[in-house]
C-alpha cells in the first residue's frame, strides 16, 4: 500500500541522503572542503541553481518544460547592469526586470496553453528573441557589462554567517512549499501535471495554472540572473547557458517526474546542492569544466533512470 | 459507378493525395520562400548567379543536414536535441584526428562517422529500450556531447585536410559542391519515403500502438530513426569542418533552434506521421534567405537571430490556430 | 439508412467452396483463459469452442471481457492462464504477428489503420518488405496490389493514394474488413466490424463473413445488436464478469434469456426502488447545437428525474453531454431554474451545478497516481479552504469521506492512489468527485460500462438517492436494459438528432429503444431482406 505523500518524500529524502553522501566523500577527498568558507560559497552557487530552478520545477509540475532560463537570466544580469550605469535605483530595476521575466513567461505559457504550441519550440523561440535583443544592446557577444553595488550586496552580505542570498533561497523555498502543498493552485498544478485532460474535466483552472507557472519561471530566472550578476561583478551574454541544464538536472534529481504531477521543491533544492558539490569536485580531480557538462547529461539520465525504476516499483 | 466515390472524391479535391503531391497546406510556404528569393535578388543583384547561390547553400548545408536529422526524429514523433552537439563532436574530431592539413590520417573519417551513428545509437537505446522521452534523452545527450567535443578540442581551432575542403568548396564536375549535396539529401528522402523503413517510420510517429498491432517492431524503428539522425548529424559536422577549415566544438547550440524551425517551417507536423525532408529543406532555404536578406540590407546579425526566431513562432502559431479556433474544447 | 460508407458490391457466394479444414476439424477451442490486469481480473477461466464453417457470436454487456478475449486471440494481450487450439494444435499468441502466422484475422472495433498513411499503405503494411517498395516501380506494384484488394472486396471506390485519416468512420471500418480478408483466414474475428455501418455496408461485411464460413473458416462475431446476432450467427457464447456462462444456438434463447444470462440476475433485482420524478423543470436547453455532432435540439430536464440518453455509438451523444458540461463549445440557450446562464468551461458548469462523470476512468475521469482523498476533493478544493486561505486537511478529510461512505467506498483505503482500486470502486470515487460538489444537474456518461454488478448496484442506490432528493441526472449508456430500468424517461439520438423520447414504465422494452436507435422499423426489414 503506498499513497501519494509516503512516495514523494522518499524521493525527496533520497535526493538529500545522496548530495549528503557527495557532501561527505568531498570532505574525505579534500579536507578543506567542509570549510565555513567554503560552505558559504557553495551556498551562494546553489542559490543560483536553486533560483533557476525553482521556476523549472513549477513548470515540469505542470507537464511543461521552459528552455528560455538561460537567456532570462542573461537579461536580468545585463539589463540590471545597463539600467543601474544609466542611473535607475537599483530597487526599481529589480522590481521591474523580475515583472519583465514574468510577462516574457507569461507570453510563453499562452503560446503553450492557447496556441497549444510545443513547450520545447516555444521557449527556444521566445529565448531566441531575448538572446537578439540582448545582442543588440549588449554590443556584442563577448563583452561584459559591470552589475550594481545592489545586485552585489545580496550576494555578498551575510546574516550570522549565512549568506544573505542563502536565506532568500531558504524563504522562497518555503513559500514554495506551501504554495504546492497549501492552496488551490498547488493542487491544481499537481493535478494538472498528472493528467490535463481529467484536471479540465474536474473544474481546474488549467489554463490560468500552466500560465502561472510560466510566469513564475520567467521572473525566477531573471532574478537568478541577478544574483550571478552580482557574484560575478559583470552580466554578458552566455551567463546562463551552463542553467538550462543544471536547472532541469536538480529537478530530476529531486525526484520529480519529468512528465509532471509529482514532485516538490524541496527536490530541486536538494538537486541543486548536488550539482554544486560536483561542480566543486571537478577540479579536484583535474577535470575541465567541459566534463562538467558531462556530468549534468549523466545525471539528468541516472536521475530519471533511477526515478521509473521506483516509480514502476511502488505503482 | 460515379455516385459511390463521392465521399472519396469530396476528400481528394479538398485536400489532396499523399504520396508524392504537395498538401495544400504548403503552399504558402512555398510562396513565402519565393518572396524572399525575389526580395534578396532585388536587394542584391549580384546572386542572381549559380555560384553565389550555391556560396549561400554552402553555409545553409550543416543546417540542411541537421534539419533532416530533426526531420526523422519528428517524424517518429519524438525530437532530437542533441543534433547540434553530434555535429560539434564529429567537427572537433576531424579537426583533430585527420592528421592536420595534410590529412596524414584519412582513414580515420571512417571511425568519425561512425561516431556520428553511435551518438545516435546512444538516444535510440534511451528512447526506445530504455523507454526515456525524447526530449529527456536527447536533452542528457545534448549536454554530453558539448562536453565530449569540448574535451577534445577547447577552443575553436584545429586542422582539417584540405580534402575535406575542397569537397566542400569544389566542384562535381560542373556543378558546384553544394548543389550536388543538396540533391543527395533530397533523394535520401526520396528513397527512404518509399522503402518499408520509411513507411514504417511514419507508422510508428502516426500511432505507435497501430505500428504495434501491424507487426511493426517499434523499437528497432525508432533505433534505426536516431541512428540515422545520428549519421546524419555527424555529416553536418564533418562538412562544417570543411566549410570553415577549422573546428568550432561551441557552434552546435547556434544550430538547434534552426533545425527546429525548418521543420516547423516546412511543414512536417510535430505530432509525428506526416511531412518530410524535402519540406525541411524548403524550411532551411526560408530561414538562409532571411538571414541573407538581412545581411544584405546592412542590418546587424542580431536581427537575423531575432527575424528567425519570429517567423519560427508566426508559421507555428499559424499552423496552430485553425486547430485553435475550430476548438473541439473549450480551453 | 446508409451510413457514410462506400457502397459496396456483396460479396460472392462461393460455388462449391474446399473445407478449409479437415472434415472433423475441431475448430477454435479455447479452454479455461485468464487474464487480470493486477487486481482486476477481467477473464476468468473462460470457455470457447467455435467450429469451422459457423459463425460464432460473442455477446456479453460492457466490460464482460469479450474485447479482452479477443484481444488475446488477436495476439495483442497474453493471456495468463488456459489453453488456446485450433484444429487440436495448441497455439501460442505471443503477438499479432504471431496470431496472423497463424491464419487469424482481425477486424479490430478501434479499428488498426494507421492514420497517417495512406489506404494502399496500410492494407498492405504486413507486406511492404515483400512487395519490394522502394522508388516509383514500388510504388506502382504497392497501388496494384491495393487496388486489387479493394477490388477483391467489393470496394472499387476508394482511391488507394488516400490518407486513410481523410475517410469517415463507416470507410476505414469497410477497409479494416478488406485489410483482414487480404489471405484466407482460418479464423477471423469480427468485434464490433458493424457498428458504425448502416444496413446495406453491414450486410455486405456479415456477406462476408458468411462467405469465408462457407469456405471452412472458423468466424468469431462480437455484437451488441441481437437483431444481427439472431439473424446471421449460427451459436453464441455469452461472457458474464469475465466468465463464459451460456452456449448454444441463438433459437435456444429469448430475448429476456439473454439478457438474463448477461446479467446474470432477474433484471429488476438490479434496479433500485425510486421515488417518481418531480414536475419542476431544472434544466432546458433550447436549440443546443454543437457543429457537426450534434443537435439543433431542445431539451427538458426535470428535478429528481433520471433523463436517459441511448442509440448506437457515436450519434452524437457525447456531444450532447459535453456541451451540457461546458466541455465542448456550443451553440444555443441553457436555462437553470428558469434563469439563462452562460457557461464556457467545465469549471463554470460546476459553478452553476452541473457536473460531468466521465465514463474511462483512466484517461478522462481519475488522476491515478494521486490519492483517493485528492481525487475526490479535486473539484472542490476551493470550498476546502480554511485560515489564510490554505486548504484545511481536516476539512478534505471529513468532506471526502462523508462523500466516499454515500458511494460505498472504503475509507481505510483513501489516502491510496487511485490506480489501486478495480474499475467499479474507481467509478465511484469519480462519482464521489461529482458529489462534493452539491450538484443540481449530474451527467452521467456511460458510468456503468466494464464495471461488477456490485458497483453498478452500488451506484444506482446512489442515484436512487440523489434524485429522491431533487437532482437530476442525465444517464447515458449503450445498455439498452439500463435505460429501461433505470430511467424515467429516454431520448435515443440517432445521427446528431434527438430521433424519440420514450416514457420508462412496465410497457417499454429494449427493442423499442434499439427501433429508435436504428432507424424505422421499415429500415429493419429492408435489413432483414
Amino acid at each position: 500500500m503506498t499513497a501519494r505523500i509516503p512516495r514523494r518524500l522518499s524521493a525527496t529524502a533520497a535526493a538529500y541522503v545522496v548530495c549528503a553522501a557527495l557532501f561527505a566523500f568531498a570532505t574525505i577527498h579534500s579536507s578543506s572542503f567542509a570549510s565555513a568558507g567554503h560552505v558559504r560559497q557553495l551556498l551562494v552557487f546553489a542559490s543560483f541553481i536553486g533560483f533557476a530552478g525553482l521556476g523549472e520545477t513549477l513548470v515540469i509540475l505542470g507537464g511543461g518544460l521552459d528552455l528560455s532560463v538561460p537567456w532570462l537570466m542573461a537579461l536580468g544580469g545585463m539589463q540590471l547592469s545597463i539600467w543601474s550605469a544609466g542611473g535607475m535605483p537599483s530597487g526599481l530595476a529589480i522590481v521591474l526586470l523580475l515583472a519583465i521575466g514574468a510577462a516574457i513567461g507569461l507570453v510563453n505559457g499562452l503560446g503553450v496553453t492557447l496556441l497549444r504550441i510545443p513547450p520545447i519550440i516555444m521557449t527556444i523561440g521566445t529565448g531566441a528573441l531575448v538572446e537578439g535583443y540582448l545582442m543588440k544592446v549588449g554590443l556584442n557577444s563577448s563583452s561584459a557589462v559591470t552589475a550594481p553595488k545592489a545586485a552585489q550586496t545580496l550576494v555578498e552580505n551575510r546574516v550570522a554567517g549565512i549568506p544573505l542570498v542563502a536565506l532568500v533561497w531558504i524563504g522562497a523555498a518555503i513559500v514554495t512549499w506551501w504554495v504546492l502543498k497549501r492552496t488551490v493552485f498547488g493542487r491544481s498544478l499537481y493535478a494538472t501535471g498528472a493528467n490535463e485532460a481529467v484536471a479540465r474535466l474536474a473544474g481546474t483552472r488549467v489554463v490560468a495554472v500552466r500560465v502561472t507557472t510560466y510566469a513564475a519561471s520567467g521572473a525566477a530566472a531573471a532574478f537568478a540572473g541577478i544574483l550571478l550578476a552580482g557574484y560575478i561583478g559583470q552580466a554578458y551574454l552566455a551567463m546562463g547557458a551552463p542553467y538550462l541544464f543544471s536547472s532541469i538536472a536538480a529537478v530530476a534529481i529531486g525526484g520529480a517526474s519529468v512528465l509532471g504531477g509529482s514532485g516538490s521543491y524541496w527536490g530541486t533544492v536538494a538537486g541543486a546542492g548536488t550539482l554544486t558539490i560536483l561542480a566543486a569536485l571537478l577540479p579536484t580531480f583535474n577535470l575541465s569544466n567541459a566534463a562538467l557538462n558531462i556530468v549534468y547529461g549523466l545525471v539528468i539520465l541516472l536521475a530519471v533512470g533511477a526515478s521509473r525504476i521506483a516509480r514502476r516499483g511502488a505503482g | 459507378m460515379s455516385a459511390v466515390a463521392t465521399p472519396a472524391e469530396r476528400a481528394t479535391r479538398a485536400t489532396g493525395v499523399s504520396l508524392g503531391r504537395l498538401p495544400r497546406g504548403q503552399w504558402g510556404t512555398v510562396l513565402l520562400l519565393v518572396a524572399l528569393v525575389v526580395a534578396d535578388v532585388a536587394v542584391q543583384p549580384n546572386l542572381a548567379d549559380v555560384d553565389q547561390i550555391g556560396l549561400l547553400l554552402q553555409t545553409a548545408l550543416p543546417a540542411v543536414l541537421l534539419a533532416a536529422a530533426q526531420t526523422l526524429a519528428v517524424l517518429s514523433r519524438g525530437v532530437d536535441l542533441s543534433v547540434g552537439s553530434v555535429m560539434v563532436t564529429t567537427n572537433v574530431l576531424v579537426a583533430t584526428k585527420l592528421g592536420g592539413i595534410e590529412g596524414s590520417h584519412m582513414w580515420a573519417i571512417v571511425p568519425i562517422v561512425a561516431v556520428g551513428v553511435a551518438a545516435g545509437l546512444v538516444n535510440g537505446a534511451l528512447i526506445a529500450y530504455g523507454g526515456l522521452e525524447p526530449f529527456v534523452a536527447t536533452l542528457a545527450s545534448w549536454a554530453i556531447f558539448n562536453g565530449v567535443a569540448l574535451l577534445i578540442l577547447p577552443t575553436d581551432g584545429g586542422a582539417v585536410p584540405t580534402t575535406i575542403t575542397n569537397l566542400v568548396i569544389g566542384k562535381v564536375g560542373p556543378i558546384p559542391s553544394p548543389y550536388v549535396c543538396v540533391a543527395v539529401v533530397l533523394a535520401f528522402w526520396w528513397f527512404l519515403r518509399r522503402s518499408p523503413l520509411g513507411v514504417r517510420i511514419l507508422a510508428v510517429g502516426s500511432d505507435e500502438s497501430r505500428a504495434f498491432l501491424n507487426g511493426i517492431d517499434v523499437r528497432r524503428t525508432k533505433l534505426w530513426v536516431y541512428g540515422m539522425s545520428g549519421l546524419i548529424a555527424g555529416l553536418a559536422g564533418i562538412y562544417l569542418a570543411g566549410a570553415t577549415s577549422s573546428g568550432t566544438p561551441a557552434a552546435g547550440d547556434g544550430f538547434l533552434l534552426p533545425s527546429l524551425a525548418a521543420v516547423v517551417i516546412g511543414g512536417t507536423s510535430l505530432a509525428g506521421g506526416r511531412g518530410g525532408i524535402g519540406l525541411s529543406v524548403m524550411g532551411v532555404l526560408v530561414l538562409t534567405f532571411i538571414t541573407d536578406l538581412v545581411t544584405n540590407l546592412q542590418l546587424p546579425s542580431w536581427v537575423a537571430i531575432v527575424a528567425n526566431a519570429a517567423m519560427l513562432l508566426l508559421v507555428v502559431s499559424i499552423r496552430s490556430l485553425p486547430n485553435v479556433l475550430s476548438r473541439k474544447e473549450t480551453p | 439508412m446508409t451510413g457514410s460508407g462506400i457502397q459496396p458490391r456483396p460479396a460472392a457466394a462461393p460455388a462449391d467452396p474446399p473445407p478449409f479444414g479437415a472434415g472433423d476439424a475441431d475448430g477454435l477451442r479455447v479452454t479455461g483463459l485468464g487474464k487480470a490486469y493486477g487486481q482486476v481480473t477481467v477473464l476468468e477461466a473462460v470457455d470457447l469452442h467455435a467450429r469451422p464453417g459457423e459463425i460464432h457470436a460473442l455477446l456479453g454487456e460492457n466490460g464482460a471481457g469479450k474485447s479482452t478475449l479477443m484481444k488475446v486471440l488477436s495476439g495483442v494481450v497474453h493471456a495468463d492462464g488456459g489453453r488456446i487450439a485450433l484444429d487440436g494444435r495448441e497455439l501460442t499468441l505471443g503477438s499479432p504477428d504471431a496470431a496472423r502466422a497463424h491464419r487469424i484475422r482481425t477486424v479490430f472495433q478501434e479499428l488498426s489503420l494507421v492514420p497517417d498513411l495512406s489506404v494502399a499503405e496500410n492494407l498492405l503494411i504486413e507486406q511492404l518488405p515483400r512487395l519490394r517498395v522502394v522508388g516509383t516501380i514500388g510504388r506502382r506494384r504497392l497501388l496494384r496490389a491495393a487496388s486489387a484488394l479493394l477490388d477483391a472486396g467489393g470496394l472499387e471506390g476508394i482511391d488507394p493514394r488516400m490518407r486513410v485519416a481523410e475517410l469517415s468512420l463507416a470507410v476505414r471500418q469497410q477497409l479494416e474488413l478488406v485489410k483482414a480478408l487480404r489471405v484466407e483466414p482460418g479464423v477471423l474475428i469480427l468485434d464490433e466490424a458493424t457498428s458504425a455501418l448502416g444496413p446495406s455496408e453491414s450486410a455486405w461485411v456479415l456477406g462476408h463473413a458468411r462467405a469465408q464460413a462457407s469456405r471452412g473458416a472458423v468466424v468469431i462475431m462480437i455484437s451488441h445488436r441481437i437483431a444481427e446476432v439472431r439473424g446471421h450467427a449460427d451459436r453464441l457464447t455469452i461472457l458474464r464478469s469475465g466468465h463464459s456462462v451460456a452456449t448454444g444456438a441463438p433459437g435456444d434463447f429469448d430475448d429476456d434469456a439473454l439478457i438474463e444470462q448477461m446479467l446474470g440476475r432477474r433484471v429488476e433485482r438490479l434496479y433500485p426502488e425510486r421515488t417518481p420524478a418531480r414536475e419542476r423543470v431544472v434544466l432546458r436547453a433550447k436549440g443546443l447545437h454543437v457543429p457537426g455532432s450534434f443537435g439543433p435540439q431542445d431539451l427538458e430536464l426535470r428535478e429528481g428525474e433520471i433523463l436517459g440518453i441511448g442509440g448506437l455509438e457515436g450519434q452524437g451523444q457525447r456531444a450532447l453531454m459535453t456541451a451540457l458540461a461546458g466541455a465542448v463549445p456550443f451553440h444555443g440557450e441553457i436555462e437553470l431554474n428558469g434563469e439563462p446562464v452562460r457557461y464556457r468551461t467545465p469549471r463554470h458548469a460546476i459553478r452553476h451545478g452541473i457536473v460531468f462523470v466521465p465514463e474511462d476512468r483512466g484517461a478522462e475521469g481519475l488522476l491515478l497516481s494521486h490519492s483517493i482523498r485528492s481525487n475526490i476533493a479535486l473539484s472542490s478544493v476551493e470550498k476546502l479552504r480554511g485560515a489564510l486561505r490554505s486548504i484545511d486537511p481536516g476539512a478534505e478529510r471529513e468532506a471526502t469521506e462523508r462523500e466516499a461512505r454515500a458511494v460505498g467506498l472504503d475509507v481505510r483505503r483513501m489516502g491510496e492512489p487511485a490506480r489501486n482500486l478495480s474499475g467499479g470502486n474507481q467509478q465511484k470515487v469519480v462519482l464521489a468527485r461529482a458529489l462534493l460538489t452539491e450538484p443540481r444537474v449530474l451527467l452521467l456518461y456511460d458510468c456503468t460500462r466494464g464495471i461488477d454488478v456490485g458497483s453498478k448496484a452500488d451506484i444506482m442506490a446512489a442515484l436512487a438517492q440523489l434524485t429522491a432528493r431533487g437532482v437530476a441526472v442525465v444517464y447515458y449508456s449503450s445498455d439498452a436494459a439500463e435505460l429501461v430500468h433505470l430511467c424515467d424517461r429516454v431520448m435515443v439520438v440517432r445521427r446528431r438528432r434527438i430521433a424519440g423520447a420514450l416514457d420508462c414504465g412496465p410497457a417499454l422494452g429494449e427493442e423499442d429503444i434499439l427501433h429508435l436507435a436504428v432507424g424505422t422499423r421499415g429500415d429493419e426489414e429492408e435489413e432483414a431482406a
